[in-house]
């Protein structure tokens, strides 16, 4: 599959007014979404690389395959978890004064999140596509559902470390074909010391801002089935400029710079 | 405002400072008429009678005219003559401006020849010498007081009319503003109205400048979508119009009709009056709302009927038929609203009237709730783009509001079989257990969806259909089951009966399982039924026999439950007695024979009735267990 998107920046002032725009273009209340997103970053398992004896019995071109198989690049890969509002911690200590004394359920109640029933989605992006004429972004993509609850053994097993995970906030809007999503990334207070993904998250509130202005991300894609049909991807980019232009007044579509959206991992 | 606009724009008149003298209008009249002393009334009359028929006269030639154009060869040749003319005045009228170009050229060659030259014709050329034409200025004579007189006063003449008539344009100008003002406000007042009523006012797409409506839905099917636009328009006093392009400005419903046994039995009414053209501008859009919405749901109607052509639905041009029960069938048409008050008759029923209304909410609400589904079809994520387009599946209007009425025509069918069949049975005092019916029992979704309480409710309803009969039978131990499903959404479409049995004394005896058609259901279960007959009647004797053995005159044996046959064999005697029991939804009726076989199992060839051989009947009845009738354990054990 591939997916051709075009991003833009918005200011957080502009937020509310983008929102209410893009409520009426959609026709469509927005969607509000959470997602947990961790990354793994695939590694080299020693021993499998560069061996190239015993292979009298491979084909050439087998060879070759296996060969770009294990030493092609290695990608950083995302699984991406939807979380609900509910699901982040209660807002903090300064709300225990408030309970009052005598109280069975003095203690904040852990929220109910449930790591184990997480439900998770393995997410590929390629690096997007260079040298095409067309002006917007168009990689390759895959996406994978995953089972649920503690997925880093099964990525070990895979071949891929955890590195780091993130919170993105935003609304989503469908306009026919495209998909809308105005959004911006929080991380984890305190850093990511921890070697494994958090089993309870904190607070909505104390989740610091990733852009410290607090500006949001506008991506504007469709995934297309085929990405070898020339016709298909043309007319996703079609529809994808008629969006540029109907937003014309309101925000600025472009193409993502290329190496920006890098996934390979060094 | 007009009032208040003080500015002078007329000039003042002022007296002319002397005005004609009378002598001299005197000497005027005298020129233009002759002398007043020829004037009478008689020489007037003449004279406008004159001018009359001078009128007269132009106007029937005109008319004359007119009539013999219609001759074409004349009408033609009068064609090629005008235009003959109009060539000729062309001509005449190039060459008088060459002429004047001619002199022209020759009066400027003096001074700018090469210029001239340019513009001069050859034959001029060849005949005059550049620069042989001067011109110059000369004095005119000074012309007489008189005539510098009369040119003052012709300007200031010229200069008062020009005076008035700007004036003129301005006040019409303001006045016309004015007017254009007031209805621009109410314009813009009713419109606000409009808006307040809450309706969606935007301009319009391919006409900026346009104000417009929305009153359609937005997730009806994009013609009707699209349609759902109306640009409000100004009249020329400011009122404000609908203007809703092509739909006619009718307002239609989808009528509903219930035919019953061949005659109409019910019809549904429309569901807003009509309202005339004085209607206000909410009314129009109201009505206009209400019109795109039948019309869509006509479409759609239509468009199912189709796919479920195989269910026996016709479609014409305009109508819908469908064959829904028994003798029920069901019209569906799209009607003016104004059409339906002759056809208001004595046929119509009270229930036919009430199907037809339910009927007609049914399919608008299921129509509302298919708009919902697309809404949440189309705000999900979207597939991955392929080449190929996706059909837009038909939305379920028809076939739940067919499938309830099947199902509901089959449950009360079996119903009046169960009553009549245990009727039967209670006229023979065999008192049957009570029998539980749950309609519509189908089971609910209990997980907790995130869609309103409303749309589950219509969801339910889409779901197939399920009605459970249970009950005991006289067997003790054994019961019956009866499920009827009706599904038309998804194959295999269409009602089963689930019949299934459990009777312990006969284990062999196999559930028949799923039927499809009445009377299987009906052979089946009268069948079972039979069997619990039988059973009674055997097991009825036994307790009987132990108890006084010395009495008993033997115990009924049941050789061939399957066709109701038992046999007596008393111990005493040789005779065997066969007894024949045969259960309908009628009657029940006993023979009792005598044969000769030995084992009495013989059949056909030695049966022989016995003597009081009539066979006894009962029949159902609404006094069950009339005291004149015996009861079968009395008639099985004399």
């Amino acid at each position: 599959m591939h997916e051709q998107s075009l991003f833009a920046s918005v200011p957080v002032h502009q937020h509310h007014e983008l929102l209410q725009q893009l409520a009426g273009l959609t026709a469509m209340q927005p969607r509000h979404c959470l997602e947990r997103r961790l990354i793994f970053k695939a590694y080299r398992k020693p021993g499998l690389a560069g061996r190239i004896g015993a292979s009298q019995d491979l084909q050439q071109g087998d060879l070759q395959r296996l060969n770009k198989m294990l030493n092609g690049n290695m990608y950083y890969t995302q699984v991406v978890g939807p979380v609900s509002e509910a699901d982040f911690g209660p807002t903090g200590p300064v709300d225990q004064d408030i309970h009052m004394v005598g109280m069975d359920d003095s203690k904040p109640s852990p929220s109910s999140y449930d790591y184990e029933r997480q439900p998770w989605k393995l997410e590929f992006r390629d690096i997007p596509e260079a040298g095409t004429r067309s002006a917007v972004t168009s990689r390759l993509m895959s996406s994978a559902t995953l089972p649920q609850g503690d997925v880093v053994q099964s990525m070990n097993a895979w071949g891929y470390h955890f590195t780091t995970e993130y919170v993105v906030e935003g609304d989503m809007f469908i306009h026919n074909d495209i998909a809308i999503f105005l959004h911006r990334v929080l991380h984890y207070p305190g850093g990511n010391e921890l070697n494994v993904p958090r089993r309870q998250l904190p607070a909505l509130k104390d989740m610091t801002l990733f852009e410290k202005s607090g500006s949001y991300v506008l991506q504007a894609f469709i995934i297309v089935q085929d990405g070898s049909n020339q016709e298909t991807m043309k007319t996703a980019s079609q529809h994808l400029f008629g969006l540029r232009e109907q937003l014309k007044s309101a925000v600025l579509l472009e193409q993502a710079d290329r190496l920006s959206l890098d996934t390979r991992a060094k | 405002m007009a009032d208040s606009f003080t500015l002078p724009l007329r000039p003042i008149f002022e007296q002319r400072d002397h005005p004609d003298t009378l002598p001299v209008e005197i000497a005027q009249i005298n020129n233009q008429w002759g002398s007043f002393r020829e004037v009478n009334e008689g020489v007037l009359r003449n004279k406008i009678a004159e001018e009359e028929e001078k009128d007269g006269l132009d106007e029937v030639e005109e008319s004359d005219q007119d009539a013999t154009d219609l001759d074409s060869t004349e009408r033609l040749e009068q064609l090629y003559k005008r235009r003959a003319e109009i060539t000729q005045f062309a001509m005449q009228a190039h060459m008088e401006t060459m002429f004047a170009l001619d002199f022209v050229s020759l009066l400027l060659s003096k001074q700018a020849p090469r210029q001239a030259e340019t513009s001069m014709s050859a034959f001029l050329k060849q005949v005059a010498p550049l620069g042989s034409l001067n011109a110059e200025v000369v004095n005119p004579p000074p012309k007489p007081e008189s005539t510098s007189k009369d040119i003052s006063t012709v300007s200031r003449g010229w200069r008062i009319q020009n005076f008035n008539a700007a004036a003129n344009k301005l006040l019409q100008a303001a006045s016309r503003l004015e007017t254009e003002v007031a209805s621009e406000t109410r314009y813009w007042n009713e419109v606000l109205a409009v808006k307040d009523k809450g309706w969606k006012v935007s301009r319009l797409p391919r006409e900026r400048q346009a104000l417009g409506v929305q009153y359609g839905f937005l997730e009806a099917t994009p013609v009707f979508r699209d349609r759902g636009l109306a640009s409000l328009r100004r009249a020329e006093d400011g009122a404000l119009l609908l203007d809703e392009g092509l739909i006619p400005s009718k307002a239609r419903y989808v009528r509903v009709r219930v035919i019953q046994d061949g005659r109409l039995s019910g019809c549904s009414k429309p569901t807003r009056s009509t309202f005339d053209g004085d209607g206000t501008i909410e009314d129009r859009i109201l009505q206009a709302r209400d019109t795109v919405y039948e019309e869509e749901l006509f479409h759609e109607l239509v468009r199912e009927a189709r796919a479920i052509a195989s269910f026996g639905v016709t479609t014409r041009q305009n109508l819908i038929q469908i064959p829904a029960s028994d003798d029920l069938e069901i019209l569906l048409d799209l009607v003016d609203t104004d059409e339906n008050a002759l056809q208001l008759q004595h046929n119509i029923s009270q229930q036919g009237t009430s199907l037809a209304e339910g009927l007609a909410h049914t399919i608008r609400i299921l129509l509302a709730y298919a708009h919902r589904q697309n809404l949440r079809r189309r705000t999900l994520l979207p597939p991955p783009l392929t080449p190929k387009t996706r059909s837009i599946p038909e939305h379920q209007l028809i076939r739940p509001a067919l499938a309830y009425i099947k199902h509901m025509s089959h449950v009360r069918w079996l119903q009046s079989l169960l009553k009549d069949l245990f009727g039967v049975l209670q006229s023979a005092n065999l008192k049957p257990p009570a029998y539980t019916a749950k309609v519509f029992s189908t089971r609910k979704q209990r997980h907790a969806s995130p869609a309103p309480a409303v749309e589950t409710v219509i969801g339910q309803f889409l779901t197939p259909l399920l009605s459970t009969f249970n009950g005991k039978i006289l067997t003790p131990r054994g019961s019956f089951s009866i499920l009827i499903h009706t599904n038309l959404s998804s194959p295999p479409f269409g009602t089963t009966f689930d019949v299934s049995f459990s009777m312990p004394e006969y284990p062999d005896f196999g559930s028949p399982g799923k039927l499809s058609q009445r009377e299987e259901v009906e052979a089946a279960i009268t069948h079972l039924l039979l069997l619990d007959v039988v059973f009674t009647i055997s097991s009825n004797g036994s307790p009987k026999s132990e108890g006084e053995k010395d009495q008993a005159k033997g115990t009924w044996e049941a050789i061939y439950p399957q066709h109701g046959e038992l046999l007596l064999s008393p111990s005493k005697s040789d005779k065997r007695k066969k007894m024949k029991i045969s259960l309908s939804r009628h009657e029940l009726s006993i023979e009792i024979y005598t044969v000769c076989c030995i084992d009495g199992t013989g059949r056909g060839t030695c049966e022989h009735p016995s003597y009081p051989s009539a066979p006894h009947t009962w029949k159902s009845s609404p006094f069950t267990g009339s005291p004149n009738q015996p009861s079968l354990m009395d008639f099985v054990s004399t």
